[in-house]
């Protein structure tokens, strides 16, 4: 009765937009305001550069044309926006069930200790860069690398296995660079969990199978979709791991929009093959947001 | 007070004298842009030293990749935020197209006269040491002997070679000229080096990375940067470089030009002059492993003879082939776009 009272007597939650333009909330709009004017900014010259004539051997540029959105349909390209696609698709599944064991044994345990300990080993990778990590594999993967050479010595093979410069190589390593956050978004999303649904599953006669299957797993997709959709875009966009671990190979989007602009200097080329991949990902984050969507408690069918 | 007010206006006076007096000149440092690491470490100890000792003038660096300063230098074209740059030969076309480095006039770089023709690229920019892209391959790893371009299509190097790809001009000229053509009709080399593709091991997009693939032995052959490959020699690994027998090395020179813009004309040409003199340049020999562009420059005698490394007119007449600056400028793209699909393509 106490609490409903002083609910009652506390004034209203100021509100974004209130009749007459109150000044309070279009000073707090302002800076989102600037910093999404940057942003759309650049996206802007970036569109504007993509319609530039490309001159070979000036760094000047021609007139308008739309040639450079056209020479995105080239066989080399789509093969890299395919490859790009099926890396990432693999990588956000792979990645979710990699780390999912992890992520429930974080926000599970009861262990302090156990805690400190997996937080340290999930969080660990982030002080090492993407460039150590990447070439951590490298020794790894290699033909002369740690996985070969032990399987050499045992016998099991005659000739070393080819994983290096090749998509098995490259998604390995995305995988293991996706971790880290995928685990950190699904941990937060299970200890959200309220554990006395899973005691009241027991209760009931589940077994752990079953009880991980109707309640927890459902009740944890918050997360899931969350941590996929992060994985899935930033994976989207990766560049040091296909560029080392593919050794040229494995061309992704960011490789290609570097080829273009680095080595044939033709930025209007590799603008327009932003573009596109823009496009492409907002399409396809969609398109994954919509889809795991339907698979919450109470999505649309 | 009065005391007081005399002190303030003789500190005033004091400080704006001083501000006057100073020789603005000697204190306004001559900034260089160039590579980072072993490049730029060489080129403060063998040229800014000396220079700042000549003149009084220091000099600061700007470092980074060849490209990454090409960005900057276009956004800051007009008000430079350099006043020399070193770049390679093909990439200072792009510089001169754009209006970025200056005319030079050789009469203020009197050591200009000392050097090999090959270095005068230009009327905007010079050479200052030279290297090829040739074969260089681990002697503990590949047992028969390569010593000319043709080997490198033998089945038994296959899965073995790295190439460069984010320029593939080396690679696409030889393959013409073995095929009868040059990098003007490159198509001539097309049909065999798609032959080439089994191979192929990786490509490289660095230095650094084509050195990782040689150490690691993952690419255990490769066409690869004379300068890397004495680099890998000096750590101690098993490298031979090769003097192709069919085909000289490809022929790479670096070259240093002044910023259009630059308000420190005069101290810029001393600095290139210095670059370019005799003593300067027998140094840089010494610290790159590279050819040098003065045709008096003593060569280390271990050094002699090796690819790259060009003493007199008849061995960069002989040993080495020289792309042409404007067509590998223009073709560039094109030899990009048909490398990345139909050889690194899988």
């Amino acid at each position: 009765m106490a609490r409903d009272a002083a609910e009652l007597s506390s004034p209203p939650p100021a509100r974004l937009t209130e009749g007459g333009g109150a000044p309070v909330p279009a000073l707090c709009l302002a800076p989102a305001l600037v910093v999404m004017a940057a942003f759309a900014l650049g996206l802007a010259a970036l569109l504007q550069y993509s319609l530039l004539e490309f001159i070979p051997g000036s760094l000047r540029t021609g007139g308008l044309t739309s040639r450079n959105f056209q020479q995105v349909v080239a066989p080399q390209y789509l093969r890299a926006i395919w490859e790009t696609i099926l890396l990432s698709v693999a990588t956000t599944l792979l990645t979710l069930v990699a780390s999912y064991p992890v992520a429930y044994a974080l926000a599970r345990t009861r262990s302090t200790a156990l805690r400190s300990c997996l937080l340290i080993l999930t969080l660990a990778p982030f002080f090492t860069g993407a460039i150590v990590r990447t070439y951590a594999w490298i020794l790894v993967l290699g033909n002369s690398g740690f996985i070969n050479s032990f399987l050499l010595r045992a016998g099991l093979l005659e000739n070393p296995y080819q994983m290096l410069f090749t998509s098995k190589g490259v998604l390995v390593g995305l995988v293991h660079f996706s971790m880290p956050v995928m685990i950190l978004i699904l941990a937060a999303g299970i200890s959200h969990i309220d554990p006395t649904y899973e005691r009241a599953a027991a209760s009931l006669g589940a077994n752990p199978v079953l009880t991980f299957l109707r309640v927890t797993l459902p009740l944890s997709l918050p997360g899931v979709v969350s941590g996929s959709l992060v994985v899935f875009a930033w994976t989207f966009s990766a560049f040091p791991t296909p560029e080392l671990l593919g050794g040229g190979r494995v061309k992704m989007i960011a490789n290609v929009v570097k080829d273009l602009a680095l080595d044939s200097f033709n930025w209007p080329g590799s603008a327009a093959f932003a573009v596109v991949a823009l496009g492409v990902t907002f399409v396809l984050v969609a398109a994954v947001a919509r889809s795991v969507e339907r698979l919450r408690p109470g999505g649309h069918p | 007070m009065v005391q007081q007010r005399r002190f303030t206006l003789t500190l005033a006076l004091a400080l704006l004298l001083g501000a006057l007096g100073s020789p603005a000149s000697a204190a306004d440092p001559l900034v260089v842009s160039t590579w980072g690491g072993n490049w730029k470490d060489t080129v403060e100890r063998v040229i800014a030293k000396p220079f700042t000792q000549k003149t009084g003038i220091p000099v600061e660096f700007e470092v980074g990749g060849t490209i990454d300063r090409l960005s900057k230098a276009r956004v800051a074209k007009a008000q430079p935020l350099v006043d020399i740059t070193f770049t390679t030969t093909h990439v200072g076309r792009l510089y001169i197209s754009d209006g970025l480095f200056q005319k030079l006039d050789l009469a203020k770089i009197p050591n200009a006269r000392e050097i090999f023709r090959e270095a005068i690229r230009s009327d905007f920019h010079l050479g200052v040491w030279a290297y090829v892209y040739t074969i260089a391959y681990r002697t503990d790893q590949v047992k028969a002997e390569i010593t000319k371009w043709a080997d490198l299509w033998d089945p038994k190097f296959a899965r073995k070679i790295g190439l460069p790809d984010f320029d593939p001009s080396h690679i696409i000229t030889v393959s013409a000229l073995l095929g009868g053509g040059n990098e003007k009709d490159w198509q001539k080399g097309q049909e065999r080096l798609r032959r080439l593709k089994p191979n192929i091991a990786a490509f490289f997009s660095t230095d650094a990375q084509s050195q990782d693939l040689m150490k690691t032995g993952e690419a255990p052959i490769q066409v690869m940067l004379s300068v890397n490959a004495f680099h890998l020699v000096e750590q101690g690994l098993p490298v031979k470089l090769v003097s192709p027998k069919d085909v000289g090395g490809i022929v790479g020179i670096d070259t240093v030009g002044i910023m259009a813009g630059t308000k420190k004309v005069e101290a810029a040409y001393q600095f290139l002059n210095l670059a370019l003199s005799r003593e300067v340049q027998e140094q840089l020999v010494q610290g790159f492993k590279a050819g040098p562009v003065h045709a008096k420059a003593r060569v280390p005698e271990k050094l002699r003879g090796q690819p790259g490394v060009f003493t007199t007119p008849q061995e960069w007449k002989e040993k080495a082939y020289i792309l042409d600056d404007e067509t590998r400028a223009k073709n560039l793209p094109a030899w990009k776009e048909w490398f990345n699909a139909s050889i690194v393509a899988k």
